[in-house]
This record gives C-alpha cells, structure tokens and sequence, in this order.
C-alpha cells in the first residue's frame, strides 16, 4: 500500500502543480506542496476533486460526493476525461517499465505569484501579448489552458512556469462563448467586436481588474473635510507658483536703483516727418516752394530728364566760352607741371646751387626792399632760435648724438663726424644770434675790444688807453644801470630787489674804481716808467686785460678740482676763442652775461676780497685757500704787479701744501661764514674730530630757558579747573554777620563750612575718575561739545550693523564740487527712476539665473559703481524680507 | 629737455553754442577741500528745509458728484482718466488733467460700491447695492465732440441683475476675467450674463476684491467676519484663510512683488503679509488714528497710499512701519459745512448746515506713481502729488541734477539729528493729534498692563508674542 501511496505521490506532483496553479490565487504564500500531500495521504488512489463531483453533480449526480475534502482542492479545474487523460502510463509506474523522474520534488518559489497563469490553446491568434487570461473567470477557458499546459508538460517534462510566456499569449473567448449561446449577454460580447484594435488589450485588462477584485466603495468624506483637503493642495500649489517671482523680487530689491520704462521710445519724430510738416514761411523758402512745386518741373521728374534739359536754358555761346576757359587752364597747369618735373630731374649740383643762391638773393633782396619781409624774415629767426633755445636740438642731445658721442667720436667715419660738427655749428650759430641780440650789455663787446686792442708788447701807451677805456666803460655802465628789464623774471620784485642791491654795490665799486683809474691815471702820467697799474685796486676785469699776454694753457689750467665758480667767471672774460673750445665755461658766462651787473659785482668782490686779505692777518689761512684754488689768479698777480706788495706775504706763504692748511684751519669758524666764495671748497676738505653731544644733551641745551614741564602742569590744572570749578571759600558778605562781636567770634556758619567741604570732596573725586587722573603727561578733556553733538547720529541707523561701516558710507563726498561729472550720475541716482506722465506696468515674468548676481548688462555698470555705497541699504532690504 | 607750457585743446573749450556755459576745470584733490563733509552736511539741511518749503501736494479737488464718493477705478490705459462712483448711483469719468469730468454714467439704482476697468481700458464694469453688474463701453478720450452735454446719455454695454448686492469688483489684468463680491465671490468673463465661478466659503459678506496684477490667476478677498481668503482660479478653488481680530476692509497687491499684498485693517494699522507665509505679517505700518478705508500700491511697488477714516491720506514705504507722508486739507478737517446747495431736475434743496466728515473711502495710486487721488465722503476727488515737494513739469538737465544731488545728500545725512527733526515733522490737525496722543498713551498703557501681567505669572506662562502675530486668530 504504501508503495502505491509513494507511486502516487510520484505522479501526483504533475497534479498538484496544476492544483497549486489554481489555489495559490486564494492563499499566497502557503506552501502548496504540503497541503497538497496531506490531502493525498487521505485518499487513495486517484480521485475527482470535489469541485468537479460538484459541478458533474449538477450536471448528472453523481455518488461520490463523500470526498468532498478541503476547501483548497475547491477549485481544481479538471473534467473527467482530462483527469483520466492526465496520468500517463510511465508516469505511473504501475508495471515499473519506466525510470522514475524525480520532479516531485519541485517546489515553487516563495514569491511566486500566479497572475499570469499561462492558458493558452491557439497559439495562432498570439496579439494580445500582455494579456493574462482570465483563468480563473470562465472555466472552459481554464480547463482548455489548463489541458494545453498539461500536455505541454507531459511532453518536456518541464515544470508550468517554463510555458508561462506562451501562456501570457491569448485566449480567445469567441468560440468558448459560442458554446454558451446568446442567452447571457456580457461585457466580453462587446469587447469582442473590438478585438484587434489598438486600446483593445487595455481595454480588455481594466475589465479583468474590474471583474477580478469588486472593490467595495468606500462612503465619501464629508464635505467640509473633502473641501479643507482640497483647499491644502490648492494652498500648497499657488505657494509653490508664486515662487517662482522669487529671483526676480530679489533682484529688483537689491538694485540700488530701478529704471522703470527706460527704454520706451516717446517717438521721436523722424527727419522725414518733420520734412513733410514743413511749409514755406520765408520768402526765400517759398520761392524755393514755388520752384520745386512747378508742376513742369514735377512732370519732367516723373517723366524722364529730357524735358528737364529743355528747361534747363543755357546759351551756347556761354557754354562753349565756359568749356575754352577750362580748356586753356588745364593746358597753363599741364605746361607747369611739365616744367617743374623736368627741372626737378636735373641732377647738377652746381645748377642747383647757382639756383638756390639767385632765390636766396632774390629773398635777400625782396627783405631790402619790402620791410613787410624783413620783418617776416627777423620773426622767422627769432622763432628759430626760440625753438632752438627750447628743444636744444642741435646741442648733441638727441637720440643718435648722444650714442654716437658714447662710442667716441674718433670711432667714427668721417660723414657723421662732420654731421656732429654741423650741428654743434648749427646750435653755435642760433645762440650766438641770441647773444648779438644784447651786445649793448658791453661784456663782449669789451672782450673783443680787448682783444684786438691788445698787441702782445703794449707800451705805456696800451695802458693809459686801457685805462681810459676802463674809465670809459664804467661810467657807461653806470649810466646804463638805470634802466631795468620791463618783463621777464627780472621784473619779479623780489628780483627786482635784488637786483638794485647788486646795482648799489656795483654803483660804488664802480666808483671807487673811477677813483683808482684817476688815480692811477695820474700816477702814470707822474711816473711814466713805471709800466704796471696797481691791480690791487683794479676790477678783475682789467686783471685779466693784463693777463692776456700770459699762454692760453694758464687760463685753461683751471681743470684742476680747484675749478671753482669764481674761475669760470674770470674765464668768461678772456675772449672770444676761448668760448668756442670750451661749452661748459661759456655756458657759464652766457649765464654772467644775463646778468652782466651781478658778473661786475662778482669781480669786484673778489677785488675786495683780496684786499681784506691783506688787511686781516687773522684770516689769513682762509683766504690762502681761496687763493690757492685760483691759482691762475696768484701766478698773474705775482707777476704782473710790482704795487702788489700786500698780498705778496700771503702769496709767499701759499707754497705750503692744502694738507697742511687743515691744520691751521680750526679756531677760525667764524670767519668761514663770511666767505662765501670758497664754501664749496672748504666743504670738501676732511673736518677734524668734534665729538657731538648726545640728543638729550641737545636738547636740553635747546630748552634751557623754559620749563616745559611746569608749563603743561599748569595748563593741566586749568583745564582741571574749567571742567570741575573748584568751590569758592566759604566767605559773609562784607558787614554780613559782624553786627556784633558774638557773630565775629563764631565765625563763617558751620552749615556753609560743611557745604564747602562737600564741594571739595566731590570735585577731588571727580577728578580722581578722569580719564588723565593717573596720566601725567596728559590732558584728556572730558567736556561735552554742545555743538558738535548736532553732528551726530544719536544711535546706529537701522540697516547697519557697525559704526564703522556707517562712517565708510558716508565719508566720501558725492557732490558735484568733489567728483567728475562722469560719476555723478551714478553716485546721485536715486532709487527709482520713472518718468510722469508714463505708465508703469506691473511686473511680467522672465527667467533670470539666480545665481548670478546681476545679469542687467544696462545696469551692472552703474550698480558696480554704486555698490559700496549702497550696499548696507541692501542688507536692510533683505532684513525687510525676513521679517 | 622739457618746457612746461599751457596747453588747451580747443574741443574742451569750445561750446557747441553760444548760450552754453563755459566748461569749468576743478582739480578733484581731496586735499584741495578738506571740508567736503561740513558743505555737504550743511547741504543736507538746506535741502530738508527747502524740501519742507516747497511741500504743496495738494493739487486740486474734482468735485461734480452730490454724494459721497464710495469707491473708484483708475484706467490702466489712459493716465488722465478715473472713474468714480458715488452712494447715490452716480458714476463719473474724470479728466485729471483738465479736474473736469468727462462723461456720467448713469443706471445703478443705489449705491456704487465697485468700479474697475478691463486692462485695456475699454470697458467699465460697475456694480452695486443695487444687485446689478454693468459693463460699460469707455469713450475714447480723444474724440472732440465728448463734452459733458453729449457725453450724458451713455447707455450700459450689459447689465446682468445678480442674487445679492454687490459690494465690490476687480478685473483681472491681461485677461477677460472679473470679480465680484458680496455674499459670495463670482468670478465672470466679459461675454457672459452669468457667472463662470463661484466660490464660497463661510456666510459672511465678502467687502472687497483684488486681482494680483503680476500673477493673474490669483486673487484675494476679504470678507465681514474678519477674514482674507486667497484664491486660485486655476484649481478654482479657496487656498487659504486667515482670520485678524478686526476686519480688513481692502487690499492691494504689490504689482512689483507678486507674492506679497498689504491689506487695510479696522484696528489703524495696514499689514504687509507674503502669501506663501500668512502666519505672520510681514510688516505692520500704523500712523494712522482711525480704521483705513482704503488701500492701493503705486505701480513702482515701493509706495503705497492709504485713506483713512480718519480725514487723512497717508503714503508709506513697502517696508515703512511708519507713513512717510501724511496729507490732508483744512477743508477735510471741517466737520460743518455752510450751505450746500444740491440741485436735481425738479426740486432744490437747501441744507443750511449739515455735517460732511470727510471720511475718505477711496483712494488710487496714479498709473505713473507721481499723483495720488482720494475720493471723500464730502463728495469731492482730491488730487495730491505723491512726492509733496516734486516740481513738475519739464525739468531741465541741469535742475534734474541738482535735484537728484539733494536728495542724495538729504539721503545720505537723514541719520543726524536735525535733517532728522526737519524731515520727519509733519503738521497735524488738532483733532488727529491728539487722537494719535491719546492713542499712544493707550497702547502704552496696554504694553505697561502686559508687562506688569508677564512680571507677576510663572516664568513662561505667558509667551511673548510680536505684534505682527498678534492680530492674527487663525490660518486656515
């Protein structure tokens, strides 16, 4: 028996899959197999599920209905005939002829879920592929799917699962439902028209759903709940709309200004517009009318320009005059041009040259004739030789000159040396101009004088005529000195000042000199013999009258470090070729020249110098410097004068080295302020040991009058006393309380005694809680200024958060006054900008990235520019915004 | 070497003609002025000062109307014109600029309580106690022969009777669409006799309407049982309501911001609220002594304009807790008035003194956010300017300038304590100022009262609560 039981425990599970296919839509998750066995252990052999007894019951009744067993075998879709059908003879192993498939054991997935129980039979009507027949709704279609699988099975072996995508295939319903006949009319008769259409398979799944879980309505929620839900989500979406204005609000609110309507065009009228309104009011302007609106005219426009032609009445003998005028014009230009271009070709130089000189001539004689000319011709020059003055474009300063002069001149060839030559000439000859342009100023003209009086042996008679001309020139000189330039630097009046001491001076060095002159005029005419003028006395001028028949190489010696100002003076006066070897010197004198008065002073002090020297033994040694760094000077002297008999010593002395003259120098620093002459020098030469006293020392020497100390104290204590008033003494009115004796002896009353102590006391602890009360060097002022309090704000306005930030806000000035006019605008705007008289519309949306912070092209600029000032405003406006 | 010369070019100093000024050279060397900030300040106060000097907004009054005006409409198309209705029926095209009225249209039985224009400005609707919606086409301005005697006779385009009075309306900007409120909120198009919506919620009046101007779809009402309740007319349905402790008796959208709307309370005060956060107002901007009537945003979106029952018009900044202008005229302050004389076809009437109050129930912002326009209970429209001391007309460059730097100036100095003083004081009438002493003293009695209460209850007991919560009942 019990291998029986096992035999069909073998083949039961080829059953029980289909069995499980079926039930497991009522109880998920069971486990089938289990129920499956229990129910077999029960039975014996195979039997009819009970559903089918019950269905064939109604059909024929059948017996068996005592096997009726569990609920789970309810709904075994299985006929008769299938059942017997079902169990193949190797499957039962009754006669143990075929091996044993061990497939019972299978067991289905946990999660399995049989949704799409495949149930197909006409493989060929496969369209509806997502549909999963409705197995379990009409038995016959079960029963034929649950066949086909069945013999599916029996054929492969296979489990049910493995068909499951045949099975979601199709079934048709057609044929099933002609079976039934039309007595019952059901949704599927109308679906079945549609069939193939498109929609048709959801159509047909909805249905299903429907047909498969009658869902019980639930009763609705009352209307006020119904509504308050609906309200939320109304809420919840117009919040979420609303939004979107976000960026742009935010925008909008921290511009620092908002243009509204910037760019609206208030129609300008156009050129055209205006043309047309245009009517004649003048009477030019309406002949012109009258011409244009000719109505010939306007015909022979739209027509064609013939008529126009006609209208056009010109005679022809103008016409033809006009065209032989041109004609003949035209020929004069050509032959011109022709002339000029062949003239042009010549290459002769000598042609060229003979030409320029006959239009130099020409020139030349044109400025004889026509003083209009010359006067062209002097401004020209004069201009030149201003430019040349300016831009000192022949001084070798230029690019080239200057690289070719650092490369040395001798390295070059010989066209740019004679370049360089060319322009030095050049600049030579438009200065020299200039100075010819005051030769009246006596110098140089003296000079040249000088030198072509001079022959190399000159007699007595040389020299009384020097002296004569000497004489001469002074008196000349001082007559002259009243004039004073009108314009210029020197008519500045603090040069002007100066220039009249300078005159003062000169004016009695002049003198004095006119003295000597007669004096030695006179001498020389007493002793004729004796050849050489006293040149203690004499200017440096007539010095060097008499040095000019020493070598050239004396008066060039001064290349020495003793080149000092003074010399370059001395120099200025030795003549002409002198000027043209050396620049520097002569630049030097062109400046003596300028001032050709101060130059005359200059020699006369150094003249004067010379003579203190001889009279003050004590400075002796300055002035040896002093002599040592003109050293020309010296050697002339010594030569030159037999009278010099004074300075001789000093002279005599000089042999001692400049080392050595240090030595001497120190007691005397107050004869070194005197001479300014040889400050320079002096300055030069190393200084010996003197030990500086400390700072403190310095400066206790510096305030040794006044006691600073003291001072401020007492300042302290008035500021003290102004801020805290110390109390008054207690003290009667005169007469007050002295009636009699009694009242004297008691004095001031207690009560205003006591008071004044009060006074006291409090005042010494105010005092004490001064800020300065342990600071002695310092006075902090603790008084209020009433004023000054207007000028400030009583608390931190609200949109800052720091003081200093407000303070930066408003420090920099916005005015017109303080800034260009380019930034006004923006540093002014106000924070709307609308017109009147314009409509503003109402915001429209647009998209803006939020992320960036300003995307208006327009106003970014401006914004930037406000941005600093502005920006606390902003973060208020965004306070405004939280709150 | 360099020679210093003066050099100019002749481009700087030539003028393009002969009535320009010369070109001025200054060198910006701060250290040239060293006093830029003592100029500027005291520039600050002349400015104040002049600014007070030069304070006339009042510009003139339109009257024509023999009742009080109870409500009015601005066209969004035409700046000169405004439309105004009286309590006895009476509806009147203004032209500002002439203060003469246009054309009359005549039809409601009682009175108008709701004006409002379609976007375009072509049509006018009205509605009233009289439970009547009329649409009206708006003559063109331009036409000549549109004198007061032609102009009478304007017949309605539609009048459609509804179920309950009116008690106000607002068009929807761009759109077809408009509302009106009374016992309910029905929503109607144009070219249909019935209403295309209609919401309710609660059985109280709805007393006003407004459209959000930048977000169409959106409106908001407020109604007699203290509430605001937005709508949606894109679910078509209520989204929100919030209950204040006393009623609100108009709104205004911001039409620059449209998330946010100020609304005018019975309790004195306005309160900014942003729709996504009704929990708390926004902003509370109180000055005034008596309930405002009336409320409406400058199309800049940084002003707005109240009208109170209390005679005053006052101007507030979006964000302004306190008005930046108060107005009002001697006229308005009187509360007796001699002899009016009220002519109709076949009776006269004589008053010999009868009180006009001079409540203001309405107020608009002009279409360029330049004037303001108030419509009274003593049957006047007042025309103010928004800016006391703006000049109008034409100004030059140059004025403009000089304009724009004083009150940069003014701007920037406002913090000190004199520029101050002089910017913010206003004169009052008597009756309001001691109407805002007495009512100072009052809150400051409530706030010592509330304080004393917190001092002598448990610690927590008694929530501080911030004032802009503190109206608010209920969001629901």
């Amino acid at each position: 028996m019990a291998k029986v039981e096992k035999k069909k425990k073998r083949q039961r599970p080829i059953l029980s899959n289909s069995i499980a296919l079926a039930s497991k839509r009522k109880m998920k998750g069971k486990k089938i197999k289990k129920v499956a066995s229990d129910v077999r252990r029960r039975k014996f052999g195979p039997h009819l599920p009970s559903s089918f007894m019950k269905e064939m019951g109604i059909q024929k009744p059948s017996p068996n209905s005592s096997d009726l067993t569990g609920g789970e075998e309810e709904e075994e879709g299985e006929d008769l005939y299938e059942y017997e059908e079902a169990i193949p003879e190797e499957e039962t192993g009754k006669n143990r002829r075929y091996d044993a498939v061990e497939n019972y054991e299978y067991e289905l997935p946990e999660e399995f879920e049989d949704e799409d129980v495949p149930s197909d039979e006409n493989d060929d009507v496969s369209v509806d592929d997502g549909d999963d027949a409705g197995v379990d709704e009409e038995e016959e279609g079960e029963d034929a799917g649950e066949k086909h699988v069945r013999m599916l099975q029996s054929i492969t072996g296979l489990p049910a699962e493995a068909f499951e995508g045949k099975g979601k295939k199709n079934v048709t319903l057609l044929d099933v439902h002609g079976d039934m006949g039309p007595q019952h009319v059901s949704i599927y008769d109308f679906l079945d028209p549609l069939h193939g259409k498109s929609g048709y398979s959801k159509l047909r799944k909805r249905v299903h759903q429907l047909e498969r879980e009658p869902m019980a309505v639930s009763a609705p929620l009352p209307k006020v709940e119904r509504e308050k839900l609906e309200r939320e989500v109304t809420y919840a979406q117009s919040k979420k709309e609303i939004t979107k204005w976000e960026p742009l609000v935010k925008r909008n609110r921290e511009a620092p200004t908002l243009l509204f309507n910037e760019d609206l065009d208030l129609a300008v009228p156009t050129v055209g517009a205006i043309a047309a309104e245009h009517r004649p009011r003048t009477e030019f302007e309406k002949k012109m009318a009258v011409l244009l609106g000719d109505p010939e005219v306007l015909e022979a426009h739209t027509k064609d320009g013939a008529k126009l032609l006609e209208l056009n009445k010109i005679s022809v003998k103008d016409v033809l005059d006009r065209h032989n005028h041109l004609a003949k014009m035209r020929s004069l230009f050509f032959r011109h041009e022709m002339k000029s271009k062949h003239i042009k070709k010549i290459k002769s130089k000598t042609y060229h040259r003979i030409l320029k000189r006959g239009r130099q001539k020409g020139a030349s004689a044109e400025i004889n004739m026509d003083p209009e000319a010359a006067n062209e011709l002097a401004r020209k020059q004069e201009f030149k030789r201003a430019e040349e003055r300016m831009t000192l474009k022949h001084k070798n300063s230029s690019k080239w000159a200057k690289r070719i002069i650092k490369r040395g001149l001798k390295a070059q060839d010989e066209g740019t040396r004679a370049a360089i030559a060319e322009q030095l000439q050049q600049h030579a000859l438009l200065t020299r101009k200039m100075n010819s342009m005051i030769e009246n100023s006596s110098s140089d003209e003296t000079s040249d004088d000088d030198s072509d009086d001079f022959s190399p042996g000159s007699d007595r008679e040389g020299v009384s005529k020097l002296l004569n001309k000497a004489k001469e020139k002074t008196i000349k000189v001082m007559e002259e000195e009243e004039d004073m330039p009108k314009s210029g630097v020197l008519s500045l009046p603090f040069m002007e000042r100066s220039v009249k001491r300078q005159r003062e001076a000169a004016r009695e060095e002049a003198l004095l000199a006119l003295q000597e002159y007669e004096a030695s005029l006179g001498k020389h005419d007493e002793k004729g013999d004796e050849k050489v003028p006293s040149t203690a006395q004499t200017s440096g001028k007539r010095v060097f009258g008499g040095a000019k028949s020493q070598p050239k190489e004396l008066s060039r010696k001064p290349k020495s470090p003793y080149n000092s100002d003074s010399e370059s003076d001395f120099e200025a006066r030795d003549g002409e070729e002198e000027q043209k070897i050396e620049d520097r010197s002569q630049q030097a004198k062109i400046g003596s020249l300028l001032l050709p008065d101060e130059a005359l002073a200059a020699q006369n002090k150094i003249c004067e110098d010379l003579d203190d020297i001889a009279k003050i033994p004590a400075s002796k040694t300055t002035y040896e410097v002093a002599i040592f760094a003109s050293d020309t000077w010296r050697k002339i002297g010594s030569e030159n004068s037999q009278d010099n008999v004074k300075i001789e010593p000093s002279a005599a002395e000089s042999p001692v080295h400049p080392n050595s003259d240090n030595m001497v120098h120190d007691g005397n620093s107050d004869s070194d302020s005197e001479t300014e002459m040889v400050d320079g020098f002096i300055s030069s030469v190393p200084k010996s040991e003197y030990e500086l006293p400390s700072q403190s020392e310095l400066i206790r020497r510096a305030f040794a009058a006044d006691d600073v100390e003291a001072e401020f104290e007492k300042d302290k204590m008035d500021t003290l006393n102004a801020e805290n008033h110390e109390p008054e003494k207690p003290a009667l009115l005169p007469g007050w309380g002295q009636w009699t004796h009694i009242q004297q002896k008691k004095g001031i009353p207690s009560s205003m005694i006591e008071k004044h102590e009060d006074e006291i006391k409090k005042r010494e602890e105010a005092l004490k809680r001064r800020k300065d009360a342990n600071l002695k060097n310092i006075i902090i002022s603790e008084k209020i200024d009433r004023k000054a309090e207007k000028l400030h704000a009583k608390s931190l306005p609200f949109p800052y958060t720091s003081k200093e930030v407000y303070e930066q806000s408003i420090r920099m000035p916005i005015g017109p006054d303080y800034n260009p006019a380019i930034s006004i605008g923006a540093l002014n705007r106000p924070a709307i900008v609308k017109r009147a008289g314009v409509i503003v519309k109402p915001i429209v949306y647009e998209e803006i990235d939020p992320c960036s912070k300003l995307d208006e092209p327009k106003e970014s600029k401006k914004i930037r520019q406000k941005q600093n000032r502005k920006k606390a405003k902003v973060d208020g406006r965004k306070f405004a915004v939280k709150s | 070497m360099k020679v210093k010369v003066i050099s100019r070019s002749t481009d700087e100093f030539t003028r393009d003609r002969s009535q320009d000024l010369q070109k001025v050279f200054r060198n910006y060397d701060p250290k040239l002025r060293t006093q830029e900030r003592a100029v500027e300040y005291t520039r600050a106060l002349t400015a104040a000062k002049l600014e007070k000097i030069f304070a006339r907004p009042f510009v003139g009054a339109l009257d024509g109307h023999i009742d009080a005006v109870s409500c009015m409409a601005k066209n969004p198309n035409h700046l000169k014109g405004m439309f105004s209705g009286s309590m006895d029926g009476d509806i009147r095209l203004w032209d500002l600029s002439m203060r003469r009225t246009i054309c009359q249209f005549p039809g409601h039985q009682g009175a108008v309580r709701g004006l409002t224009v379609s976007t375009d400005g072509e049509i006018l609707v009205s509605c009233g106690t009289d439970c009547s919606v009329r649409l009206w086409n708006v003559p063109d301005y331009r036409s000549k022969n549109l004198s007061e005697s032609s102009g009478n006779a304007l017949e309605p385009m539609a009048v459609y009777v509804w179920k309950h009075p009116l008690w106000g309306v607002d068009h929807q900007w761009d759109r077809t669409l408009f509302a009106t409120v009374g016992a309910q909120v029905d929503i109607w198009d144009h070219n249909r006799s019935e209403p295309v919506n209609t919401f309710k919620w609660g059985n109280d009046t709805v007393i006003s309407v407004r459209f959000n101007p930048g977000h169409p779809d959106l409106l908001v009402t407020s109604s007699s049982d203290r509430g605001i309740i937005l709508y949606d007319l894109r679910v078509s349905s209520p989204a929100r309501k919030l209950i204040l402790k006393t009623r609100t008796n108009s709104i205004s959208w911001n039409p620059m911001e449209p998330m946010n709307f100020t609304a005018a309370n019975e309790d004195t005060n306005c309160y900014s609220y942003d729709v996504r956060k009704l929990s708390e107002a926004k902003c509370v901007h109180a000055d005034h002594v008596s309930a405002v009537m009336d409320i409406d945003y400058s199309p800049t979106g940084r002003e707005f304009v109240t009208g109170s029952y209390d005679r005053t018009i006052r101007i507030f900044n979006y964000n302004g807790d306190h008005s930046r202008e108060v107005y009002h005229t001697k006229r308005m302050q009187r509360s007796l008035f001699a002899s009016v004389v009220v002519c109709c076809f076949w009776f006269t009437v004589i008053a010999d003194e009868f009180s006009v109050p001079c409540r203001v129930f309405c107020v608009k912002y002009s279409c360029d956010g330049t004037y303001v326009i108030s419509g009274s209970d003593d049957t006047n429209l007042r025309l103010w300017k928004a800016k006391a001391s703006e000049q109008l007309g034409v100004l030059l460059p140059r004025e403009r300038k000089k304009q724009e730097y004083m009150d940069a100036v003014k701007e920037r100095y406002k913090h000190l304590p004199e520029v101050k003083r002089i910017i913010r004081h206003r004169h009052l009438p008597k009756p309001i100022y001691k109407a805002a002493t007495l009512r100072r003293t009052m809150v400051e009695a409530e706030r010592k009262k509330d304080q004393r209460r917190r001092a002598h209850s448990a610690p927590g007991s008694m929530p501080v609560q911030p004032f802009r919560k503190r109206r608010i009942i209920k969001e629901e």
